[in-house]
């Protein structure tokens, strides 16, 4: 399977500093983890970061933080082996794993053939996080974003104006950007968004089904 | 061996002596090299001293709940150390600093990522990715710095280092591809 689409490397090199936030995070990662290219630019970011780490001035730290630091280990329980944490059953056959620690609502309809199931993250204020499933052949209304939109194909595809997004593929798209994907005949197609801001529905079907939208 | 650092090397194998026996001597000499750096990272990204003191402090307590995990053929400490950092920043650095015990759970995305680096030592490999950052003009390290370190928008970074704001993002975006080449070669 060859991935074609892929974050920019802007995107690539703010989630290897850590710069984006959790949601986007979290988005990129499940790219990152089913792409060898940009999973060996992370890395080799991560090496950049490792020297920068080191040749970084030092802040001096307060004057009790490693006594601090050694008493909460002094208070460690013994060590034992990791707790797996219990999963439950998921219906959706391979989630990356970055999704693994989040727990998720269920799924809701959005409008015909659309679903939506959103990852509960600890914080969630501008963004949200939700997978997206489509129906084959289903038509998305046309949409525009007030925000920026990430999304990671995790299977199935789609195709619009930009081109052809398969599973492994990536998408990132600004508020410029007004498109309607239409999901490939052969599969449902499930993806994982970041979406900043309010999804906006333009034309007749959309404008009836903004009121219940509410992604 | 306070004042005094040691080579590279001998944090990994300072993690190694943590993993293995528990080892807090080994902790406080890693503590007293990453800490005041990962300090120095957070306050960089945008933290205040206190918030980032206390993060540098758990991204410590991490290093020590993790130690079993760092494999030193796949990455030098300072590069492990700076993933534990990084999830940290991810984590909680955009939200109030609550004592919040860490759990594992941030996706670890290095840990796989990561693939044998045959018999350099994290000093060698360290000066492998200097050597590369010196092959690009200064002014596109320092632009890859403060995009990279600090969450800073790039207006801020045109005003800081006062050129124009398309001169910023074309200089990020040219470091950035040169950056690419470079570092698909140290993979």
């Amino acid at each position: 399977m060859t991935i074609r689409h892929h974050p920019s490397t802007e995107t690539l090199a703010a989630y290897a500093s850590g710069a984006l936030d959790l949601g986007r995070q979290i988005v990129v990662a499940s790219h990152v983890e089913r792409c060898p290219a940009c999973r060996g630019f992370v890395r080799g970011l991560e090496k950049v970061a490792g020297v920068m780490l080191e040749d970084l001035l030092p802040a001096p730290m307060s004057s009790d933080a490693l006594a601090r630091t050694l008493a909460r280990i002094d208070r460690e329980p013994p060590a034992q082996a990791e707790a797996t944490p219990v999963l439950p059953a998921s219906d959706e056959p391979a989630l990356p794993a970055c999704l693994r620690p989040y727990e998720m609502g269920r799924w809701r309809w959005v409008g015909p053939g659309v679903q939506m199931r959103p990852i509960i993250l600890p914080e969630t204020d501008k963004l949200r996080v939700f997978l997206l499933k489509g129906a084959p052949g289903i038509r998305l209304p046309q949409h525009s974003h007030e925000g920026t939109e990430l999304t990671s194909i995790l299977s199935g595809s789609y195709h619009h104006e930009g081109g052809d997004f398969l599973a492994g593929d990536f998408e990132e798209a600004d508020d410029n950007v007004e498109h309607r994907p239409t999901v490939g005949k052969e599969a449902a197609c499930i993806c994982l968004v970041a979406l900043e801001g309010q999804l906006k529905l333009s034309g007749f079907i959309g404008a009836l089904l903004n009121p219940f939208v509410r992604l | 061996m306070d004042g005094k650092p040691l080579a590279a090397l001998d944090y990994a194998q300072l993690i190694a002596a943590v993993a293995k026996h528990q080892d807090r001597g080994a902790f406080s000499a890693l503590f007293d090299h990453f800490a005041p750096r990962i300090k120095a990272y957070l306050m960089r990204a945008g933290a205040g001293e206190a918030l980032a003191d206390e993060l540098a402090q758990e991204a410590l307590l991490a290093v020590w709940r993790k130690a079993d995990t760092f494999d030193g053929a796949r990455a030098t400490a300072a590069t492990w150390i700076f993933t534990i950092a990084r999830n940290l920043r991810t984590d909680r650095f955009r939200k109030e600093w609550r004592h919040v015990p860490v759990g594992d759970d941030l996706p670890d995305t290095i840990d796989q990522a990561m693939s044998p680096d045959e018999s350099l030592s994290d000093a060698e490999r360290g000066e492998r990715v200097r050597d590369a950052l010196r092959l690009l003009p200064p002014e596109q390290v320092k632009v890859i710095e403060l995009s990279f370190f600090e969450d800073q928008p790039h207006a801020e970074i045109a005003r800081t280092l006062g050129i124009p704001l398309g001169t910023v993002k074309s200089r990020i975006r040219i470091a950035m591809t040169k950056l690419r080449d470079l570092v698909s070669d140290l993979s």
